[in-house]
């Protein structure tokens, strides 16, 4: 099966023939987040049907490397690349109300988050993936021994910064938190684990600090933050905190994927990232968006 | 009658694409878009800079950059240019905007 990623269209699987004439129709009527979909991913140039299906193929193929190298391309490309996501470009300077936006949206990012780690558990009998996934819960959730756990450092950042957590509770998620949220309940719902797998832990890459290989061009966040005077240290924790985590947990989430997936539908692996990908890409923009109701305020 | 020229000969007056078929009249110029979100971005930013600089009209914009890293603008109006930089949310609403 595979998916457009923007509408969630289905189309049987290898069909990029259809796939494209879909996105051809809806460009022909200037549907924007197709649109604009196809300009970010594919060309801003236009093509006819013969072209449009290549590309697609083109896009999805993995022969070289392989699903682990084709899901940090994309994200990279995507997220930290050339033309990496605004909010990465936010990041490079510290930026208080930022920060602040950052706590409250990701707040709620974490609490699906660790409902997409325990189905994921719930849904396969592979020690190696429950163990993993137990680790993540833990470490993002639940702290180990003495190390606090990510949310609880997020929650502290946001106090230093002047909130309360009570008040950070209650607040409503932001429209693109909610449907990036809702996007990736639909994921763990329907999909299998490793599409799961595939589809939540590839968003761990957003603080790999070792994908220079892999073309990305802007790091996460200025690394300079960790030693500025300026920054709080709840901040200085938080960051470093996950820029240590997340390096090993997306590529050991990754490595798990790709001994696996020849037992399973390649496409659907790679609908999934996409999918996802989509979803954190509007999320991302949540937290500037929220960051700049603080700054307005 | 007066009219608005961009630097984007070739497809939609914000990005250039040549994907869609979307026009809308901005300072009496019937204008080619690829999507409604761009002739968004596009009308706001033109309202934006009338706001800011008093012009009643704009002859010509020239932009340079991205959705990424956001616009460089350059507006003329009779003999008076205004440089500014903008950005927007990918639903097109704006998120920064500067006179450079
Ligand atoms: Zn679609
Ligand atoms: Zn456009």
């Amino acid at each position: 099966m595979a998916v457009c990623p923007v509408c969630n269209a289905k189309f049987d699987s290898g069909d990029y023939y259809t796939m494209a004439t879909h996105f051809i129709n809806l460009a022909e009527d200037s549907d924007a987040y197709h649109v604009q979909w196809i300009n970010r991913n594919i060309s801003r140039k236009k093509m006819d049907i013969t072209q449009f299906t290549s590309a697609i193929e083109n896009f999805y193929n993995i022969a070289h490397g392989g699903i682990k190298e084709w899901i940090i391309n994309k994200f990279v490309e995507q997220f930290r690349g050339e033309n990496p996501h605004p909010f990465i470009l936010k990041m490079q300077s510290y930026s208080k109300p930022v920060m602040m936006g950052y706590a409250i949206e990701h707040y709620f990012f974490l609490k699906q988050w660790v409902k997409s780690c325990s189905i994921i558990i719930s849904k396969t009998d592979l020690d190696d993936v429950q163990r993993y996934e137990i680790e993540n819960i833990l470490s993002e959730y639940y702290g180990r021994g003495r190390k606090k756990p990510h949310i609880e450092l997020l929650l502290e950042m946001g106090e230093e910064l002047g909130m309360d957590r009570v008040q950070i509770f209650a607040t409503e998620p932001l429209d693109s938190t909610k449907f990036a949220i809702s996007r990736w309940k639909e994921i763990t719902n329907s999909c299998n684990w490793i599409c799961i797998m595939a589809a939540m832990h590839s968003l761990e890459l957003v603080a790999n600090s070792k994908l220079n290989n892999y073309g990305a061009k802007y790091d996460y966040f200025n690394p300079g933050m960790l030693d500025s005077p300026l920054v709080p240290d709840s901040v200085k924790k938080f960051l470093g905190e996950g820029y240590k985590s997340d390096y090993s947990h997306s590529f050991r989430a990754l490595d798990i994927i790709a001994k696996y997936c020849h037992d399973y539908n390649m496409e659907g692996i790679q609908d999934a990232y996409l999918m996802s990908a989509y979803a954190f890409d509007r999320y991302l923009e949540a937290r500037m968006e929220r960051g700049e109701m603080f700054e307005n305020q | 009658m007066k009219c608005l020229k961009t630097n984007n000969e070739n497809g939609c007056a914000l990005c250039d694409a040549t994907w869609g078929e979307y026009y809308r009249e901005i300072e009496n110029e019937k204008m080619f878009f690829c999507c409604n979100i761009c002739a968004d971005i596009f009308e706001n930013m033109v309202n934006a800079v009338k706001k800011e600089t008093g012009w009643d009209h704009i002859d010509s914009v020239e932009l340079h950059g991205n959705y990424s890293k956001g616009r460089n603008c350059t507006a003329t109006s009779g003999n008076n240019t205004f440089r500014y930089y903008f950005r927007t949310y990918s639903d097109g609403r704006m998120m920064e905007f500067k006179k450079l």
